[in-house]
């Protein structure tokens, strides 16, 4: 190159040409959506593990069946983070008239660190959030405990040597969540208190928490530093780990951000793809004129490449520009849901995707067309000369086909999504060779004439080349958006029949076997709808053909089942909400059978025909394993790891558990009940599940958002593909109004040619989505496929209908302008 | 490189064949021709006879399948593309039938674009006496589309002339316009072509043009008429 400034001033006028405003336009479109999407999905991942932060009560938890070293503690505070402590425990809480099992906390100062703590001052009052803890010398109680011990506010209770004074109802802590294993009234009371009371000796049983919050990278490092110091009974827990309804909710959502975001980067390279390819072919004179004047071809590759860089510098700028008022748009729409909203930031981590996108998008796709002008001869300043042959522009797919994917993978690191689009783009490719071929045989014989649908299949056969190119990138964009479209669907409504209106929310719990019978009357005659009654016994597994369980289970493994008694039961028939996958249910008669749930079983290792000891009561019980079922846990209805054929548990004394949908005026009912049976336990889960709704909510908005910047940007691709023939497309149209045809019917013929191609294309489209959704829905939103019989009719006619819209935005000048200053113009 | 025994192109047993659908076709046979520094020659011939072939390897803008070209003393027929476009930098301009400007730039850039790609300082300066004496001082800052044909191919002869080419070549520099200001771009270019002394190697359907140049050429069918070894030979 002669230097920088001839460079510059060849340049800055490139903005001129409607080709490279084309490919400009697809690259600020491919970065702003990009890094629209992973700002937002950045965000929205804050967002929900700040809501889900409270059900840990802190960011982090720490537990472990013996005292935790306080050095932990102090190591957070000098990494700035917050901390806090909880012990708890079972033991007898006495009142003025009796006594009672309770589950004992006792918390420092700071708790909770993340969300509230809910309380009554009086039992009628009105509810209260607070985010302290009783002080000490006071003890706020579970509302049961109030008539089961006969107590008034203000009255003091005893708790080993120690005597507290009753100062609040605990309605809810954050971390409560739902435990089914925590059956007593809870109660909650200062840490320091905990030890005037001397019920907590060497040898109980005893849960110790440390709680910790702050900024995610210190808290990412203090976990490294403290991971190689962790003995076996200590425990990490993240929120994910805490409560598999809000993992699963922010699994899902996440996984929908990858996949929208992926979308987006594909739609993207399609469009920087097609328009860079558009002006190579356009830089053909330029290049042999350049030739001629004496560049060399080496110069004229530098040249191009340099302009690339340029356009992708000023595209990424352009793209992040515009990046960020619809990122804090989207953040805006989100945090009205919220009662903590999280302010807005941008990490360079989600920067991040956009700029690679951009890299490669030009680079993949814009630069091997580009690059091979170099070779354009000297001589087609003279004539033209033939173009490029078609094994280059195969060569040029292959290379977008693994840039693509590269770019994918780099994105989402997920092989599965990877695969599934792979999957529907050969499956695309491979009906649209077929339909094409087909097409163009049934085109072929069709002559012209004065209609205006012959003139238009006339003009796609004459076009196939530029149509069957066109044809194509519909077909994908409309693949992408619909595979979008499609799982978004999916999404909400496994979310909604995972939490339906009526999912229950109520437990009962600790029913006696001779109050079955009077618990079940007591619910009908209110007409609540229960679920069935289930009974419980409470056992641990000791044995796996006959090998202690420690030992025939990998010391890697972490199975959290191992470290606790299990709830057993017994079952007639599969619950409707979990799914055999393996293995046979068992006929009247079996006894001796256990059914084991899917995760637990591959934790454990176990095979269809296993013995399984376990240890109920001073007793052993051996069954052998006869089937695996999938259990959906958020539910909300009683699920078991262990159900038994019936019969099996018959010796070992059984409580019944129970499940059940009541509205919040209908409370009233919990004391009638509360009185008519003292020993059963309420767990009330309303609270907890309308939050999980809440957060389902958030992540509902944000799909919804993603997926309407998905099909803006698929509309821009179209766009950007029609404009890409648009000077032909006008040239024809002002030689054929030369020749004499028509106003209307030039109109009528474009927009039929248009509405063909769509209509192919959403065809083409729909079946490469229903592909990728069957794969996508398998591998990585665990769900079950379904066909879309609708949108195999609506997508072809709504594509139809938006490129005919297109095919007429097309015509606009060629029908306002003379031909003749059409045609000069053109000729410019 | 000097210009040998006063000879501006050498052509020695030149022939040349195309590959199309599958068949070879002859475009150039046996051609021979010589010449002269500061000669002006007209190609003529009819549409598909072999002119504009020949122009394009006279200049190095390809080559021929059999025999040599020597543009100014340089075996350019057996030289790689790239060294072809640098020797054509420095010694040779080109007007062509359809201006050949680029759209995106205005008439001074297209003037200053080969005196920038040969690193001439005053390229702008330059330009802008160029296109003073081609009478477009009032269009500088005109792009392509805001000029007539006539102004067109007057931009491209001022950006031909520009680098001090020692050989012009022209591909029907009159063939787009209509009579009267095809004259006026034809007087124009044998003006500047005497006052710059260059070489002129012109492909042209117009007799009276092609009168006007020392001598001229007919080819038919890819075969040069007569003798064509001109008057250093």
């Amino acid at each position: 190159m002669s230097g920088l400034t001839t460079f510059w001033w060849l340049s800055r006028r490139d903005w001129r040409q409607r080709d490279v405003r084309v490919v400009l336009a697809s690259l600020v479109v491919a970065v702003a959506a990009v890094a629209t999407i992973s700002l937002f999905a950045d965000h929205l991942r804050q967002t929900l593990l700040s809501s889900a932060t409270q059900f840990l009560a802190a960011d982090r938890q720490l537990s472990g069946s013996r005292p935790l070293p306080q050095e932990f503690l102090q190591e957070a505070e000098e990494r700035g983070l917050e901390s806090g402590q909880i012990i708890s425990f079972s033991t007898m809480l006495y009142g003025s008239d009796g006594q009672q099992l309770v589950q004992a906390k006792g918390v420092s100062d700071d708790y909770p660190l993340a969300g509230e703590i809910e309380i009554q001052r009086r039992p009628d009052g009105p509810r209260e959030r607070v985010t302290r803890p009783p002080p000490p010398g006071e003890i706020w109680l579970n509302a049961r405990l109030l008539p089961m011990l006969d107590l008034s506010m203000g009255d003091s209770v005893e708790m080993g040597e120690h005597r507290l004074k009753v100062t609040a109802i605990l309605v809810r802590e954050p971390d409560a969540g739902f435990n089914m294993a925590a059956l007593s009234p809870r109660t909650l009371m200062h840490i320091s208190d905990v030890e005037k009371t001397g019920v907590v000796q060497p040898g109980s049983r005893v849960r110790y928490k440390q709680l910790y919050s702050g900024d995610e990278a210190q808290l990412e490092s203090f976990h490294q530093w403290l991971e190689p110091q962790l003995d076996e009974s200590q425990r990490w827990r993240t929120v994910r780990d805490g409560q598999p309804a809000i993992a699963d909710a922010l699994d899902r959502a996440e996984r929908f951000l990858l996949l929208g975001g992926s979308l987006a980067v594909l739609l993207a390279a399609v469009a920087v793809a097609v328009a860079s390819r558009q002006y190579a072919l356009g830089q053909r004179d330029t290049v042999a004129l350049l030739k001629t004047l004496g560049l060399p071809g080496r110069t004229i590759s530098r040249f191009f490449i340099a302009r690339l860089g340029l356009w992708g510098l000023i595209g990424t700028v352009a793209g992040l520009l515009l990046a960020l008022p619809a990122y804090m748009a989207l953040a805006a729409v989100t945090n009205r849901f919220l009662d903590q909203p999280v302010s807005w930031s941008v990490s360079p981590g989600a920067i991040w995707p956009a700029l690679v996108t951009a890299l490669v998008a030009l680079f993949a796709f814009a630069y091997p067309p580009i690059h091979r002008l170099r070779r354009v001869p000297a001589m087609q300043v003279l004539r033209s000369q033939p173009g490029e042959s078609g094994s280059a522009a195969r060569l040029d797919m292959l290379i977008a086909v693994v840039g693509i994917f590269a770019l994918l993978w780099f994105y989402g690191g997920e092989i599965w999504l990877v695969v599934a689009l792979l999957l529907a783009l050969v499956a695309l490719l491979l009906a649209f060779a077929l339909l094409s071929a087909l097409f163009m045989a049934l085109l072929r014989p069709i002559r012209g004439g004065g209609q205006a649908w012959r003139l238009a299949l006339v003009a796609l056969y004459r076009h196939r080349r530029a149509s069957l190119s066109q044809m194509a990138v519909f077909a994908m964009t409309l693949m992408l958006a619909a595979t979008l479209f499609l799982m978004r669907t999916a999404l909400l409504e496994d979310w909604q029949a995972q939490l339906p209106e009526d999912a229950p929310n109520h437990f009962l719990i600790n029913i006696a076997s001779d109050q079955v019978d009077s618990v079940e009357s007591f619910l009908g005659e209110r007409e609540i709808s229960a679920t069935a009654l289930y009974p419980m016994v409470r056992g641990r597994l000791t044995h796996i053909n006959d090998e202690p369980v420690r030992e025939a289970v990998s010391k890697d493994e972490e199975v959290n089942a191992l470290n606790r008694e299990l709830n057993l039961t017994w079952l007639e028939e599969l619950p409707a909400d979990n799914r055999l996958r393996a293995g046979e249910w068992w006929q009247e008669g079996n006894s001796d059978g256990v059914s084991v749930e899917a995760e637990l079983f591959e934790e454990l290792g176990l095979s269809l025909g296993d013995e399984l000891r376990f240890r109920i009561g001073g007793l052993d019980l051996s069954a052998e394993v006869r089937n695996v079922r999938e259990v959906q846990w958020d539910s909300m209805r009683p699920n078991f790891y262990m159900a038994f054929s019936p019969g099996t548990l018959e010796e070992f004394s059984a409580t019944w558990i129970t499940s059940f949908y009541m509205e919040d005026s209908d409370k009233g009912v919990l004391n009638d009940l509360t009185r008519a049976f003292p020993t059963v336990s309420v767990l009330e889960l309303d609270q907890f599940i309308e939050r999980i709704r809440g957060i389902v909510g958030q992540v509902t908005t944000a799909v919804e958002a993603l997926l309407v910047m998905i099909l803006i940007s698929a509309v821009l691709v179209m766009a950007a593909v029609v404009s890409a023939t648009l000077g032909d497309r006008q040239r024809e149209g002002a030689l054929l109004r030369t020749l004499g045809a028509r106003r209307q019917l030039l109109v009528r013929s474009t927009m039929l040619e248009f509405a063909a191609l769509g209509a192919i294309a959403g065809l083409l489209g729909v079946m490469a989505a229903e592909v990728a959704v069957w794969s996508l829905q398998y591998r990585l939103f665990e769900g079950r496929f379904v066909w879309h019989g609708s949108l195999w009719l609506t997508l072809p006619v709504l594509s139809a209908l938006v490129l005919s819209l297109f095919g007429r935005w097309q015509l606009g000048t060629v029908l306002n302008v003379s031909p003749m200053l059409l045609m000069r113009r053109l000729e410019g | 490189m000097s210009v040998v025994n006063g000879t501006m192109i050498k052509v020695t047993d030149l022939g040349h064949q195309v590959q199309l659908s599958g068949e070879r076709l002859t475009l150039l046979r046996d051609v021979n021709l010589s010449i002269a520094t500061g000669e002006s020659v007209a190609i003529v011939g009819k549409s598909g006879s072999g002119k504009t072939t020949l122009l394009g390897l006279l200049a190095g803008l390809d080559v021929p399948t059999s025999g040599s070209v020597e543009l100014a003393g340089a075996p350019i027929s057996r030289w790689s593309e790239d060294q072809r476009a640098i020797h054509r930098a420095n010694r040779v301009g080109f007007i062509f039938q359809s201006f050949q400007l680029l759209p995106s730039l205005t008439a001074l850039e297209n003037v200053m674009l080969p005196l920038e790609l040969s690193h001439v300082r005053q390229a702008r300066q330059e330009a802008h006496d160029i296109l003073d004496r081609v009478g477009l001082s009032q269009r500088l800052h005109h792009t392509p589309r805001q000029l007539s044909g006539g102004e067109q191919q007057r931009v491209a002869i001022a950006r031909a002339f520009a680098s001090h080419p020692s050989v012009l070549f022209a591909d029907e520099p009159t063939g787009n316009l209509d009579a009267e200001t095809g004259h006026q771009v034809a007087d124009l270019l044998m003006a500047l072509n005497r006052e710059k002394g260059a070489t002129l190697v012109m492909v042209t359907h117009d007799e009276e043009l092609a009168a006007r140049c020392d001598r001229q050429l007919r080819i038919e069918a890819g075969v040069l008429q007569g003798s064509a070894m001109g008057a250093t030979a």
